[in-house]
């Protein structure tokens, strides 16, 4: 009976279920079981290391502790029990059963790796700079969860229902079904993100690692699993090998290289994924608590512990080093700011991009689809951070749903009495292009769609030929910029009426 | 996997004899035609459509109007006195009860019809027999958001109807016997294919054509760049309105927006004037409401078109009307 592997494999299973409802139900009305912030504020990588370098106290930050001490007692349980991303890793690993087996002179330089990730992020955090969303496994996997497997899956039953109502004709039953689907809380809204192709590719490149090396990525990269390690070689759950009989047969087997010889093992590396328990031959193998008043093979401990990981000083040094990392920023100097409309209420756009991690809830719950990924334009610094594309969706006027999920507070939570006055920009009518202006033909399909109670958009009546012709213009002081006459504007391929950011209120 | 690189590598290397070549081309081209007649089955496009069949099923009066506080009362009271649901609805039908639900406004910002009125609706369809109502609209704001705020979906699922977002993909294309400019727009299915279409516009003002009401509200069943029907609006809507041929019209007047419209918001411009209108002439409906707020009816595009066109009643001075109070 391999109890206890069985209990983690299902474990992974259900967190990772979990992780995938949660995303799927952040979705307008937002009634999902679970707050759809909960795996970040449960991460202390993106808690701590943005508190610290946005000088504040985030409300996640007790979750993330608590989970700093659960790591403390037991050990790096959340990397092989509930990590989605290592559990993807797992399954990906598994494709190849085969893998070489580094020795551990090459798994000793390749956990090295984390701990330079986690001190430059460390080093950044101090500084002001908030890097821990680049490489924080949550956020890679929320994002290719949020903004590439649902749109795809969805995308996928919206079509068999296509097929099945319209080009079969079971209408009825099935419609009905899929109109049920439709309003249910994990609907089928095929929504659209530009670039996901891109947040694929790079979450396949994160989990193909896992072919080559077993857990390569959350032993060499993954910064959470670097923080939780620094953490677990203080904790007070350990490996105890009893009459080691020195079959070796655990040391190819830890999917962490982890174990070194029969008995000792780098504390840190272990993600208690409890393989070892049930292969070991004699049986001889298992976690334990200490008892009190006895320490359980300390001397073995240390001394396996002071030949790995990073010592103290290279730590140190590693962090100083980072700094350097810093001539690639751009302090204190107008970014390309002027380029993208934010979310409302979105922070100063220095201020935005160190806050933002990149997670995609907002993106994802947008009901109009309005909000996507930026790739590039803003700069390779503001990467997959969420702009309004008024062509795709609109800013919905009584709507505050992207500031009700951002995980860091990088779009503020805002009640509806201001959303309604918060500017994303202003909308100007290029005359040249309007059809009301250009051509005198009717249309003003602006004004009627614009949501603001007194009309930001309002008409000028001129006598054409014995017909009023009705041509819009913008009070830029009533505008907050919403995009929906961009959106709904009839002219084709270019809009008539564009909403640039221009006068947005960035708190 | 062995076994197909050597497969493919044999038959790379094999010369290719005439014989091979005919059945290879004579493969290919059947796999061509069977795959796309299969996918023509698969991905159908919108099937055209002449619109729905006239009725003309005529009421007692050419036109109702009920005054009261109640607008579900109004609602009943006038259909009743138009000679009962029963005359439009019959046993086994399947009804479609289309409100203005367009916009993400409250029911006191009287930019979507009254709940009400829609509950009172669906409540005497399902009480003439009908086997299934349905309630949807296209609106201009987020469906979730208009459905919801609205009250109508509320209101209209405790009655029992089925309400639910329309699919843009489950379209037909319009044809007409004339040359109009509506041709192959796309229009929902649902409100196609249906036994009776009861149309329940509000009465509010509109930027372009003054006033919104029972031929405007159509629009709602439209799928594609919707703006482009503001061009040439009038003949497009009077197009529109003949193609659906709602069976029975129901404009609420219970709050006007008079100001702002058609979305509207500000509660100062709305006017209290609890009023229902009932009639089965569409043009006769519109004309009637544009005196309720003292408009010429001439002045609202579509009314004008259809005054030159013939279709319908204007002249309201030539129409049978009643008035009653609850």
């Amino acid at each position: 009976m391999r109890k206890l592997v069985i209990a983690r494999r299902a474990s992974q299973a259900f967190f990772l279920c979990l992780f995938i409802y949660i995303l799927w139900s952040t979705t307008y009305p937002l009634k999902g079981l679970f707050p759809t912030k909960t795996f970040f504020h449960t991460n202390p990588l993106i808690m701590i290391f943005t508190s610290v370098s946005e000088r504040l106290l985030l409300a996640g930050l007790i979750f993330a502790l608590v989970m700093l001490v659960l790591t403390l007692v037991v050990g790096r349980f959340y990397c092989g029990w509930i990590c989605p991303l290592g559990t993807m890793i797992d399954w990906t690993g598994a494709l190849r059963k085969k893998k070489p087996h580094p020795g551990d002179r090459v798994n000793r330089w390749i956990r090295k790796g984390k701990f330079l990730t986690l001190a430059v992020i460390a080093g950044f955090s101090l500084a002001g700079i908030q890097a821990a969303w680049i490489l924080d496994p949550m956020v890679i996997t929320a994002r290719f969860v949020s903004l590439f497997l649902i749109p795809t899956i969805t995308l996928l039953l919206n079509k068999v229902f296509v097929i099945l109502i319209r080009d079969l004709g079971f209408y009825g039953r099935v419609q009905d079904v899929y109109h049920g689907l439709r309003s249910s809380l994990l609907g089928i809204e095929p929504h659209y993100f530009s670039s996901s192709p891109v947040i694929f590719l790079f979450f396949l490149l994160v989990i193909s690692s896992a072919l080559f090396i077993s857990r390569l990525w959350c032993r060499a990269v993954c910064p959470l699993g670097g923080l939780y390690a620094v953490v677990s070689r203080f904790s007070f759950m350990s490996r105890v090998v009893g009459d080691c009989v020195g079959c070796h047969t655990c040391v190819p087997l830890c999917r962490t290289g982890a174990i070194m010889d029969g008995r000792s093992y780098a504390k840190g590396e272990c993600i208690l994924c409890m393989d070892c328990v049930y292969a070991c031959p004699p049986g001889v193998t298992k976690f334990a608590l200490p008892a009190v008043g006895r320490r359980a093979d300390k001397g073995t401990l240390s001394r396996a512990e002071k030949e790995n990981g990073v010592s103290r000083k290279n730590f140190i040094f590693l962090m100083l080093g980072s700094f350097l990392a810093m001539g690639f920023n751009w302090p204190e100097r107008d970014r390309a700011t002027g380029a993208v409309i934010r979310p409302p209420g979105s922070l100063k756009e220095d201020e935005f991009l160190s806050r933002c991690i990149r997670c995609g809830n907002c993106m994802k719950v947008c009901p109009t689809n309005g909000l996507q990924p930026t790739v590039l334009q803003t700069g390779l610094e503001g990467i997959w951070t969420p702009h309004l594309v008024p062509e795709i969706g609109y800013c919905e006027y009584k709507c505050t749903l992207c500031g009700e999920v951002c995980p860091t507070g990088a779009i503020p939570q805002i009640d509806l009495w201001k959303k309604k006055r918060t500017k994303l920009g202003t909308a100007k009518v290029d005359r040249s292009l309007c059809v009301a202006w250009s051509k005198n033909w009717h249309c003003v399909v602006c004004e009627e769609h614009c949501p603001v109670y007194d009309k930001a958009i309002r008409v000028k009546e001129e006598l054409v030929d014995g017909v009023i012709i009705k041509k819009p213009y913008v009070l830029p002081d009533l505008c907050v910029g919403c995009g929906i006459c961009q959106a709904k504007c009839p002219v084709r391929p270019v809009r008539a009426i564009k909403v640039s950011p221009e006068g947005a209120d960035r708190t | 996997m062995d076994s197909f690189f050597y497969n493919l590598e044999s038959f790379l290397k094999e010369r290719i004899s005439r014989k091979r070549f005919l059945k290879v081309c004579l493969g290919g081209f059947v796999l061509f035609l069977s795959n796309s007649t299969f996918l023509k089955a698969a991905f159908a496009k919108a099937a055209p459509s002449n619109g729905r069949p006239k009725k003309d099923i005529k009421g007692d009066h050419d036109l109702v109007l009920a005054g009261g506080k109640d607008p579900y009362t109004n609602t009943v009271k006038a259909v009743e006195k138009m000679g009962g649901m029963g005359r439009f609805v019959k046993e086994g039908d399947v009804v479609v009860v289309k409100p203005n639900m367009a916009w993400d406004r409250t029911p006191a910002q009287a930019a979507n019809t009254d709940p009400q009125v829609v509950a009172a609706l669906v409540d005497m369809c399902y009480e003439a027999g009908a086997k299934r109502v349905n309630v949807f609209d296209i609106p201009c704001n987020e469906d979730k958001f208009c459905y919801e705020h609205s009250g109508i979906a509320k209101a209209a699922k405790e009655s029992g109807a089925h309400v639910y977002y329309a699919n843009h993909w489950n379209v037909l294309k319009a044809r007409f016997s004339y040359k109009s400019p509506m041709e192959n727009w796309p229009i929902l299915r649902d409100a196609v294919k249906c036994d009776t279409f009861i149309n329940v516009p509000v009465l509010k003002h509109h930027g372009l054509t003054g006033l919104t009401l029972s031929m405007k509200n159509l629009m709602g069943v439209c799928s594609g760049t919707r703006g482009l029907i503001h061009m040439d609006i009038g003949r497009k809507l009077v197009d529109l309105t003949d193609f659906i041929n709602p069976d029975l019209t129901v404009v609420d007047a219970t709050r006007v927006l008079v100001k702002h419209g058609p979305s509207g918001g500000n509660l100062e411009d709305v006017k209290e004037i609890d009023k229902v209108i009932v009639a089965t002439d569409p043009t006769l409906a519109d004309a009637f409401a544009c005196t309720l707020v003292n408009r010429d009816p001439m002045t609202v595009p579509y009314i004008k078109n259809a005054a030159q066109r013939g279709f319908g009643n204007t002249d309201i001075s030539k129409a049978d009307i009643l008035r009653v109070n609850t």
